[in-house]
């Protein structure tokens, strides 16, 4: 009872630790990527009028809800505006982007935060629904129309820079090279790929093969450990050496046959000798016939 | 009079367009080709009994595949919409590959493995073969991708080719996936010649060590350290490892054993149909019949000779280091490519031809199946350098 006890409550923390870290693996993915401070000549929104504006990007591979999160521009006002639920578009696509702009006019939609961003006010910090800081960051002193952004994307490093891209990539700018072409240029006769590989390989089995030799022995050590262990009790010689699989399976193969032996034909020997067969009711043709019925007379 | 007139100029209208889209009107040179070598893969699935469960539906696949038609009726298997392009899904996004593992973990013995773990790293070594294709393919001028696709065929192992290759250059997934087949239904008239003359008569007598007993808790063991071990070297093999790893966990557990029996029964089957077929009908003349294909198919063949050579000479090296009585026979090194259990069997069949009474089967089922992990390994250290 108490074991059972013990596996529900150890599979109850399991699943609860599971299920945090599956929420915080959702929000943890966003980042904020990039952010312009004074917007004279760049991006307008939907009422054609230009704000400074933040640009939030779901680095991951899955979609990510941003509403009920937290932006602000004052850790003292930790939860200043909370990016409403009923919004639909509050759905970032995995590695895709958000624009919110900071002009303090919410009633322009849920991307329009209650608070703006200017040079005595460049701090800018996302929080998850309990509070806690997902990402943060202050803005340097930019000219107008400038940008900080992650290069590249997600990524720790920030710079400045006069390319803006809301509500795209910030490598949009640069030419992108496959994964293929680049590993190419660094290795073009394929050796440096071969080799790695094949130590990978290598390496990958070679750790496997370890791990089950020494299962193998420990099995072998305590198997030869229980024989010896009977071979005393049972006061029989002791011998170190393993059956042979080979031995198993023709015990096995014999079992088999023998508890398969069974037929409906029995086996049957032609022979010129006399051979007399002890009566049997069991074999007799009598019982084995049907029986016609007896006439019976009726006798006056 | 005139009426009638009208009639039969619609009705001469309307044959003359179910003439021009008949198969007849729109036949090719290449349609006749690609139709042939579907016979030749049926009438060697049949006569010859070379790997009938594969050559069978890609064959009947490359008929359908390449009767000629109209386009726009959403028929072909690259027409949205088409039926044959629905079930093509499963292999361009990479579906059907991991499925076929899940079948083949839930129907593999890894016994022959665990009692003798040393021959893990036959499964390793015949791995040669993909980066030698590589190699040879870049030197062809492939591209990166393109050559990684070309080189997995050297693993001989259908699913992890086609896993891969829809990746890297789906573009090739027709050739890629039939040159693999023909070349895994070749494997008993490709190996036996490379392995003879990598051998001596002495070495190809060498009688191994019978197994040992291999317990129920290490056969349960083997597919989770398995998985944990390789998807943590390489997490970009997850799916086809992952899937492996946890078929052979439900055939080993013997509590699952209405899983397992689904996995290895129904379900594989039912997936071989749908990649067999779908990955002949993606062989259209058009898109088929290139110069590149003939390439792949020059360099599929390299491969396979390149991985049975890594297999052989791995294992005549190894000897060396090897006490008497513990030694290897270099026979069982072909075993190493993850064509199952073909290339054992030729392990098998070769070492009968010079001692009767020699079974090397049991032997190269080990590094047979460390093969399918081998592959599966080089798939993924592939994907995540190249993709």
């Amino acid at each position: 009872m108490m074991r059972k006890l013990t596996a529900v409550l150890i599979l109850s923390i399991g699943v609860f630790i599971a299920t945090i870290d599956a929420t915080a693996q959702n929000v943890s993915s966003l980042r904020i990527n990039e952010a312009m401070l004074f917007n004279t000549d760049n991006y307008v929104d939907n009422f054609g009028q230009r704000s400074p504006w933040i640009e939030i990007m779901n680095i991951g591979y899955n979609s990510v809800n941003i509403a009920n999160c937290y932006l602000t521009n004052d850790l003292n006002e930790p939860k200043k505006y909370k990016i409403p639920s009923g919004d639909p578009k509050s759905e970032i696509q995995a590695r895709q982007f958000m624009v919110f702009f900071a002009d303090n006019k919410t009633e322009h939609g849920t991307q329009h935060l209650n608070f703006t961003l200017d040079s005595t006010h460049r701090f800018i910090a996302l929080l998850s629904s309990d509070g806690t800081i997902i990402d943060s960051v202050t803005l340097p002193l930019l000219e107008l129309n400038q940008v900080y952004n992650r290069m590249p994307d997600g990524s720790p490093s920030w710079e400045k820079s006069f390319f803006s891209t809301p509500n795209s990539t910030n490598e949009g700018r640069f030419e992108k090279t496959s994964s293929g072409e680049a590993f190419l240029a660094f290795d073009p006769s394929g050796i440096i790929m071969a080799i790695i590989a094949m130590a990978v390989v290598f390496a990958a089995l070679i750790v496997l093969y370890r791990i089950f030799r020494t299962i193998g022995k420990i099995n072998q050590r305590s198997a030869q450990l229980k024989s010896a262990k009977f071979a005393k009790e049972q006061g029989l010689p002791v011998t170190s050496q393993e059956v042979a699989g080979e031995v198993y399976a023709a015990i096995s193969v014999a079992l088999y046959l023998y508890e398969t032996d069974t037929h409906d034909q029995e086996s049957t020997i032609i022979t010129i000798q006399r051979v007399s067969r002890l009566y049997s009711p069991w074999s007799s043709k009598i019982y084995g016939l049907r029986q016609l019925p007896h006439e019976q007379r009726r006798r006056n | 009079m005139e009426q009638s007139s009208g009639f039969f100029s619609f009705l001469l209208e309307n044959l003359s367009q179910f003439i021009a889209y008949t198969g007849f009107a729109n036949v090719t040179w290449g349609h006749g080709i690609m139709i042939l070598i579907a016979l030749a893969f049926i009438a060697l699935a049949i006569i010859k009994e070379y790997e009938p469960l594969l050559l069978v539906p890609i064959g009947f696949g490359i008929i359908l595949g390449n009767i000629p038609f109209v386009p726009g009726f959403q028929t072909g298997i690259y027409e949205e919409g088409s039926v044959l392009n629905y079930l093509y899904f499963g292999v361009i996004k990479g579906v059907y590959p991991p499925l076929i593992f899940l079948g083949i973990g839930a129907m593999t013995d890894f016994s022959a493995l665990i009692s003798n773990p040393k021959l893990i790293l036959i499964g390793a070594a015949a791995q040669l073969g993909i980066f030698g294709a590589y190699m040879a393919a870049l030197y062809f001028g492939f591209t990166a991708e393109e050559a990684g696709a070309i080189g997995i065929i050297g693993g001989a192992d259908g699913p992890t080719a086609i896993f891969l290759s829809s990746r890297l250059a789906p573009e090739l997934l027709g050739a890629v996936a039939i040159s693999a087949y023909s070349y895994m239904a070749l494997v008993p008239v490709i190996q036996p010649p490379i392995m003879r003359i990598l051998t001596t008569k002495k070495e190809r007598v060498i009688r191994m060590k019978p197994p040992r007993q291999v317990t129920k808790m290490e056969k349960i063991l083997f597919p989770i350290i398995g998985v944990l071990l390789t998807t943590f070297i390489v997490p970009s093999g997850l799916p086809l490892l992952g899937m492996l790893f946890f078929g052979n966990l439900l055939k080993e557990s013997t509590v699952t054993k209405r899983l397992a029996d689904t996995a290895r029964g129904p379900m594989i089957d039912i997936v071989t149909i749908l990649i067999g077929l779908t990955v002949g009908a993606s062989t259209q003349a058009t898109t088929f019949l290139t110069p590149k294909s003939v390439f792949i198919f020059i360099l599929g063949a390299i491969s396979f000779i390149i991985a049975t050579f890594g297999g052989v000479m791995f294992v005549k090296i190894f000897n060396i280091f090897l006490k008497e009585g513990n030694k290897m026979n270099p026979l069982i090194g072909n075993a190493g490519v993850s064509a199952v259990p073909d290339s054992a069997r030729i392990s098998q069949m070769v070492g009968l031809e010079y001692d009767k009474t020699n079974h090397l089967l049991m032997h190269a089922m080990g590094p047979n199946v460390a093969g399918v992990i081998g592959s599966a390994v080089a798939a993924g250290i592939l994907l995540s350098f190249l993709y």
